[in-house]
C-alpha cells in the first residue's frame, strides 16, 4: 500500500481521497468485460489487410480481380477507394488508409479484403497481384538526412516533418557563468506500447439509410469519428463511434489507425459487417511507438550546482508519416521546461522522415527520452563536482506559483516532498555507500502535463463536457464521452459526482463512450481527462445539486442557503428532524419538468495555452505532476543482466481522487519505463519488424518485475479537481536515468544507449577491460 | 488474434504401435502432444502437414519410472512434472532445473519432454510470420534457397534452443526410439545433426518413446547444473544455455561433462574437456575451460543479441557452473 504526503491537512473530502477498486474492474477481473474482438460476429465478415512488401516504392500495378472473384469474398478495396488523407494534426495529413501510387514501409496497407471467414480472406490476398517499382530506402535519421536523399513526401525537403530552434535566456551568459560544462550523446531505441490488446474494429454499414457504426479500441473515438467522415466522404452525422472495454492504449491508439478506416471502408463495400482483428505483428506495424532519439545535450553547472544554461538537439526518427510527429518534437524541447529554473535553454529539434513504420504518441510523450539523458547528465556533473544529486535537484526546482521561460504555467509543485520521500524511503544515506560490489543506487527526477491546454483540433469549444440524467427512480446516469484505457477515469468521474452530490457511488451509473449517446470528448491522451472531464464533472454535479437543493428547500420551506446534504439525506440547517431522503428530493425535483438533465464543461484559460512563439501550445497545461525515484539494480558479472532489485517511487500527483488507481499508475508509469530502460526495443531487417511477436519485443515479465514502493505527494493545485494533478505519466521519465545512476554506482560504467541489454553492457565493459590494459601498459612503459 | 490456424486432420492412436502405424500411413504426418512449438509455427504457416497424431492418449508415454537401471522418462511425461519430481531434483538437478527454465508455468503445464527434445530450430528470419517471410524472399530453411544469417554458406545455420537437451546429454541419457521395426536406443547427442533444417536424425515414421537416465549412485554420485543465458527470467530461449555435470572418482580427480544449447544448430557435449585435479589450480582450469567452449560454440545472427555476447556468456555460465560443482562435490 502507498503511504500519503499531505499538502493541506485542511482538505477533507467525505467520498474523494478514500481508495475504492475500479468500478469497471469486476466485468474485467471475471473475464466478463467485452472488448472489440469479443463483440459478436455470427453475421460479420472477416476483414485482412495486404500489407506492402517493400520498404520504398512506386506502385505500378494492382490487380484485385482474382480476390474478388474468389467464392466467399465480398469486398476487395485499394487506395483508390478513398482519395483523402487522414491524421491527426490538421496541418499534418499526409497519410492514406491504403497506399495510393506509392507505398513507403514495409507492411504498410496497400489493399484489404472482406470474406466469409479468415481462411478465404487469407487466401484472396494471396490472389491479388501487386508489382512496385522499387525506390531508394532509408532506416535511420542519418541516412534520410543526407543531402541527396530521395524524398519520401515530396513537400518536405530534406525529409524533415518538422525542425524546430527554440532559444529563451541569454544562453552564452549562461554558459559563462558554468562552472562545469559538460556535452554528451545519447541514443535511445524506439518502442513500442505493446498494449496487452491487439487492435481491432467492427464495422457495420446500412446501405438502406446510409448510416455507419464503428466500434473500435481507440482511445480518441471523437477523431476515428472525424476521420471517419472525411475518409469516407459521409456527413458526420450518419456516423456512430463506440468505444468498448479498452485492453490498453498508452498513446498507440491516441490517433485514427488506419485499420479504423479501411474496417469502414471493406464494411461500406460489402454492405454489411465486418470484423477485423489484427495480429500482434500488425499491431506492432501499425505502432505509433516512441521514435528511435538522438540527443546531443550540453549543461553548464555552476560550483555549487545550479544548472545555469542548457543546450540540446534532439533529432526523432519519425517512421514514414507525420502522424503526431511536430507535436512530439515540440513537446521533447517544451518539456527542458518546467521542472528546473534554468536562466537559459535552447532547443533544436529535427523530426525526420524513414522507411519504417510511423511512430506517434506514447506515454511521456516526447519528454523521456530528453528527461532521461538531462537526468544522467545532472548526475554526472554533480559527481564531478562532489556533490549530492539530490541536493542538485533541491537547488533547482521551479517555484509554484511561476511561469517558465517558454511561457508554460505552474501552479503547484511537490517535487521537494518528492525527492525527500524517496530518499528517506530507500535508506539512500545510509546505505548507499555500503552497497556490496555489483549493486547500485541511482535516483532521477522527471514530470509531466495535466493534458493539453490547447488540444490539437482546436474548435473553441469547451475541453470537456459532462451530462448528468436524474430520473424517477433515483438514479443519477452520467454520460461521458471519455475512453477509460484501464487508468480509471470513468471510476474518477463517478468519484466526483458521488463527492459533490454526497450521494453513495452506487446511486451513480456511468455511460461512456457512444458518439450517439454521450458527449463529445477530446478522448484520453495527454493525461487530460482527471483534469479536464473531472472539473468538467463537478461542474455537472454542482449545477444537478443546485436543482435538488432548491427542491428540497421548497419542500421543507426553508433557503435554498440553508439547506445541508448529508450522506443522501437532506435537512435544514439548525432544524435537523426536518430531512428528506434523496429519494424522496430527486421527485420533489422532477415535479415540475419531469426528467432532469444537466451538464458542466470545463475550459482551459488562455493564460494555460502556452507562449506566442510558433509551436508555443505544445507543453502548456493546466498543471505539471511531479516525480522522483530511486532504483536499486544488481549486476550479474557473467553475464551482464541488471536486475532492478526495488523501486523507491514517489509523484505528486496534485490530489489523489483514487489513491487505489493512482498508486496502479505510477507503478505502471515506473514499470514501463523499466521495459524501455532494460529491454525493449524494435528491431528491423532492412525494414521488416524482427520485433514482430512478445517473444522479440522483450516487454518484462513478472520475473523482472520488482517491489515498487509507493509515496503519493499531494500539492492540492490551486485549479484541480479537488487539486487534482495527472498520475499516469509523470513517474515514466525518471526510472531510465536512475537505473542507468544506479549502473553507474554499481559498476562505475555510463551507458548512453537505451535499453542497457546485457550485451550492450558487457560490449561496454569489454571495452572498458581493454582500455583500462592499455593504460596499465602504456604507464608501465612510461615508468 | 493469431494468424489463422490452417485446417487440419487429427488422430488420436491409442498405443505406440499405432502411432507408428498412422506415421507409417502419413511420413508427411506430423506428432503433436503438448503442441506448444507446432501450434504457434503451424499459425505462421510454417508447418505444411494437414495431418496431426495426437499422442497425448497413449498411458505408456506418461510413464516416470525409477528402477534399478536408472530412471526412464515416458517422452509426453510434462516439463511441469519433471520440474516438481523430487527425485529428479535431488538426483538430477540439471534436467530439473532445465525443464524449470522453459518459458512460462502455461508452456510446462502443456510441454513434454519429447516436444522439448524434438523442438524445432529457431532463427528471426524464420519464426516470423507468412507475410515477413515472403517479403524477405523466404529462407533455406523453408521455402527459400538463401540462409539469412549466412548468405555465403550452404547450410541452415537456425539454433537448436531446447533446454533439456544438454541437461540429458551431461546425464548420459539415452533415447529409446520406436520405429515399424520395433525399438532402438541411442545415446542422446546421436539424436542431433549440425544443420538447422535438418537437426533431428529420426525417420519419418519414428517416435521418441522414453529416455532411460542411469542410475544414481550415492557412492559415486553425479552433481550437476544447468543455466541459461537470456534477457527476460521467463518466456525467452536460451542465448545460450549450458549443463555441466562432474563426477569426482576415488583419487579427488573430477571429471566433468560440459553440454551446451542455443548456440548452434544442435545441442553438443563438449569436447576435450579434461579431468580437473586440485593441483591444477581452479582459476587455470576454469580459464582453459573458458578458452574450449568460445572455441567450440558457433553463435550466429539468429537472435537479435549480438552473437559475441552468446559466446561470452556460454563460457562464463560454464565457468560459474563448473566452479560451483566442483567446490560443492570437494566439500561434500
Amino acid at each position: 500500500m502507498s503511504k500519503r504526503t499531505k499538502g493541506e491537512p485542511g482538505t477533507r473530502h467525505a467520498i474523494a481521497g478514500k481508495p475504492v477498486p475500479l468500478v469497471d474492474g469486476i466485468e474485467k477481473v471475471t473475464g466478463k468485460a467485452l472488448y472489440t474482438a469479443d463483440l459478436e460476429t455470427e453475421d460479420a465478415l472477416i476483414g485482412r489487410i495486404l500489407r506492402s512488401p517493400v520498404s520504398h516504392g512506386l506502385i505500378s500495378r494492382l490487380d484485385v480481380s482474382k480476390a474478388l472473384a474468389l467464392e466467399g469474398v465480398r469486398a476487395v478495396v485499394t487506395g483508390a477507394d478513398c482519395d483523402h488523407t487522414y491524421g491527426v494534426i490538421p496541418i499534418a495529413m499526409n497519410e492514406y488508409p491504403l497506399a495510393r501510387d506509392k507505398v513507403r514501409y514495409r507492411g504498410e496497407a496497400v489493399a484489404a479484403v472482406a470474406a466469409i471467414d479468415a481462411a478465404t480472406a487469407e487466401l484472396a490476398l494471396e490472389l491479388i497481384e501487386l508489382e512496385i517499382e522499387e525506390l531508394q530506402a532509408y532506416y535511420t535519421a542519418e541516412e534520410a538526412r543526407a543531402p541527396d536523399a530521395v524524398l519520401l513526401h515530396d513537400d518536405k525537403p530534406g525529409n524533415l516533418e518538422r525542425e524546430v530552434h527554440h532559444e529563451f535566456g541569454d544562453l552564452q551568459a549562461g554558459f559563462s557563468n558554468a562552472a562545469f560544462v559538460l556535452s554528451e550523446r545519447f541514443d535511445c531505441a524506439e518502442v513500442n506500447h505493446a498494449q496487452m490488446e491487439p487492435h481491432a474494429a467492427l464495422a457495420y454499414y446500412d446501405d438502406e439509410r446510409s448510416r455507419l457504426t464503428v466500434h473500435s479500441v481507440t482511445q480518441v473515438p471523437f477523431y476515428v469519428h472525424l476521420m471517419l467522415a472525411r475518409c469516407l466522404n459521409m456527413d458526420a452525422s450518419r456516423i456512430r463511434v463506440v468505444t468498448p472495454f479498452v485492453g490498453g492504449g498508452f498513446g498507440s491508439r491516441t490517433e485514427t489507425l488506419n485499420f479504423e478506416l479501411i474496417v469502414a471502408l471493406l464494411a461500406r463495400a460489402a454492405n454489411g459487417k465486418v470484423m477485423m482483428r489484427l495480429t500482434r505483428e500488425e499491431t506492432l506495424i501499425t505502432h505509433r511507438g516512441r521514435p528511435h532519439t538522438t540527443v546531443k545535450l550540453k549543461i553548464g553547472m555552476t560550483n555549487e550546482g545550479r544548472i545555469a544554461a542548457v543546450e540540446c538537439e534532439t533529432v526523432q526518427r519519425g517512421g514514414a508519416y507525420a502522424g503526431y510527429g511536430l507535436v512530439t518534437i515540440l513537446y521533447a524541447g517544451a518539456l527542458l521546461h518546467g521542472i528546473y529554473d534554468i536562466a537559459a535553454i535552447k532547443y533544436d529539434g529535427y523530426r525526420v522522415y524513414a522507411n519504417l513504420p510511423p511512430c506517434g504518441a506514447m506515454r511521456g510523450h516526447g519528454t523521456v527520452d530528453v528527461r532521461h539523458a538531462f537526468e544522467c547528465m545532472i548526475d554526472r556533473m554533480a559527481r564531478e563536482l562532489g556533490l549530492d544529486p539530490f541536493q542538485v535537484r533541491r537547488m533547482n526546482m521551479v517555484a509554484a506559483p511561476s511561469r517558465t521561460l517558454n511561457d508554460l504555467m505552474v501552479n503547484s509543485c511537490g517535487l521537494g516532498e518528492c525527492i525527500d520521500a524517496v530518499e528517506k524511503a530507500s535508506g539512500w544515506k545510509e546505505r548507499k555507500a555500503k552497497l556490496p560490489p555489483g549493486r547500485g543506487l541511482g535516483m532521477a527526477c522527471s514530470h509531466y502535463v495535466s493534458g493539453a491546454a490547447k488540444p490539437v483540433h482546436w474548435t473553441g469549444e469547451p475541453h470537456a463536457v459532462v451530462s448528468m440524467k436524474l430520473d424517477f427512480d433515483g438514479g443519477i446516469t452520467v454520460f461521458t464521452g471519455a475512453s477509460d484505457i484501464g487508468q480509471g477515469s470513468t471510476t474518477m468521474v463517478a468519484l466526483a459526482a458521488a463527492e459533490i452530490l454526497n450521494v453513495d457511488i452506487a446511486r451513480i451509473r456511468l455511460i461512456t463512450n457512444d458518439s450517439a449517446v454521450t458527449p463529445k470528448d477530446n478522448g484520453s491522451y495527454s493525461s487530460r481527462v482527471t483534469f479536464m472531464v473531472g472539473n468538467a464533472a463537478i461542474e455537472a454535479s454542482k449545477n444537478l445539486r443546485k436543482i435538488l437543493v432548491a427542491a428540497a428547500a421548497k419542500k421543507l420551506d426553508a433557503n435554498p442557503e440553508d439547506i445541508i446534504c448529508e450522506a443522501e439525506t437532506f435537512s435544514v440547517r439548525g432544524s435537523e428532524q426536518s430531512m428528506m431522503s434523496f429519494a424522496d428530493v430527486a421527485i420533489a425535483a422532477l415535479a415540475d419538468d419531469g426528467t432532469i438533465n444537466v451538464k458542466g464543461t470545463f475550459t482551459c484559460p488562455p493564460e494555460a495555452q502556452g507562449g506566442k512563439h510558433r509551436g508555443g501550445a505544445v507543453g502548456s497545461t493546466m498543471g505539471f505532476s511531479y516525480a522522483a525515484q530511486v532504483v536499486e539494480v544488481s549486476i550479474d558479472p557473467d553475464t551482464c543482466l541488471v536486475t532492478v532489485e526495488k523501486v523507491w517511487a514517489a509523484l505528486d500527483c496534485g490530489f489523489a481522487i483514487n489513491p487505489l488507481a493512482v498508486e496502479g499508475q505510477i507503478e505502471g508509469s515506473v514499470w514501463m519505463g523499466m521495459g524501455q530502460a532494460i529491454s525493449e526495443e524494435t528491431v528491423y531487417a532492412n525494414g521488416l519488424p524482427v520485433h514482430g511477436s512478445l517473444l522479440e519485443y522483450r516487454m518484462p515479465t513478472i520475473v523482472e518485475s520488482p517491489d515498487i514502493d509507493v509515496t503519493i505527494v499531494e500539492s492540492i493545485d490551486p485549479l484541480g479537481p479537488f487539486g487534482a494533478k495527472e498520475a499516469g505519466e509523470g513517474a515514466l521519465s525518471g526510472f531510465p536515468p536512475a537505473l542507468v545512476n544506479a549502473i553507474a554506482d554499481a559498476i562505475g560504467i555510463d551507458m548512453n544507449t537505451l535499453p542497457v541489454r546485457p550485451d550492450r553492457l558487457m560490449e561496454a565493459l569489454v571495452a572498458r577491460r581493454r582500455k583500462d590494459k592499455i593504460t596499465a601498459r602504456n604507464s608501465e612503459e612510461v615508468s | 488474434m493469431s494468424e489463422p490456424m490452417p485446417p487440419f486432420e487429427l488422430s488420436r492412436p491409442q498405443t505406440v504401435g499405432q502411432a507408428v502405424k498412422a506415421l507409417n500411413a502419413l511420413p508427411e504426418g506430423r506428432l503433436i502432444a503438448g503442441g506448444t512449438d507446432l501450434i504457434a509455427n503451424m499459425r505462421r504457416g510454417l508447418v505444411e502437414s494437414k495431418n496431426l497424431i495426437d499422442i497425448s492418449a497413449i498411458a505408456e508415454l506418461h510413464e516416470m519410472e525409477f528402477g534399478k537401471d536408472g530412471l526412464r522418462i515416458g517422452a509426453g511425461v510434462t516439463l511441469r512434472e519433471i520440474c516438481n519430481d523430487m527425485r529428479i531434483r535431488a538426483d538430477y538437478p540439471a534436467i530439473a532445473q532445465a525443464s524449470d527454465g522453459v518459458a512460462g508455468p502455461g508452456h510446462r503445464a502443456a510441454a513434454t519432454i519429447g516436444g522439448n527434445l524434438c523442438q524445432d530450430t529457431r532463427c528471426i528470419y524464420y519464426n516470423q510470420s507468412h507475410w515477413w517471410r515472403k517479403s524477405n524472399g523466404f529462407c533455406l530453411k523453408f521455402k527459400g534457397d538463401i540462409c539469412h544469417v549466412a548468405p555465403t554458406g550452404r547450410r541452415c545455420r537456425a539454433a537448436f534452443s531446447g533446454d533439456l537437451a544438454p541437461a540429458l546429454i551431461v546425464h548420459g541419457t539415452n533415447i529409446q526410439i520406436a520405429g515399424p521395426g520395433g525399438t532402438r536406443r541411442v545415446a542422446i547427442a546421436e539424436l542431433y545433426n549440425e544443420d538447422g533444417s535438418d537437426y533431428l536424425r529420426l525417420a519419418p515414421d519414428e517416435i521418441i518413446i522414453a529416455v532411460h537416465l542411469p542410475a544414481f549412485n550415492p557412492m559415486a554420485p553425479v552433481v550437476s547444473a544447468y543455466e541459461k543465458v537470456r534477457m527476460r527470467g521467463a518466456i525467452d530461449y536460451p542465448l545460450a544455455g549450458v549443463a555441466v555435470s562432474c563426477r569426482r572418482s576415488n583419487t579427488g580427480e573430477a571429471e566433468l561433462q560440459i553440454a551446451v544449447t542455443g548456440t548452434n544448430s544442435a545441442p553438443f557435449l563438449l569436447k576435450n574437456v579434461s579431468p580437473f585435479n586440485a593441483g591444477d589450480g581452479l582459476d587455470n582450469y576454469l580459464a582453459d575451460l573458458s578458452k574450449l567452449i568460445q572455441k567450440q560454440v558457433s553463435p550466429q545472427r539468429t537472435t537479435t543479441a549480438a552473437a559475441h555476447y552468446r559466446r561470452l556468456t556460454a563460457a562464463a555460465v560454464a565457468q560459474r557452473l563448473a566452479r560451483k560443482l566442483l567446490l560443492e562435490s570437494s566439500s561434500g
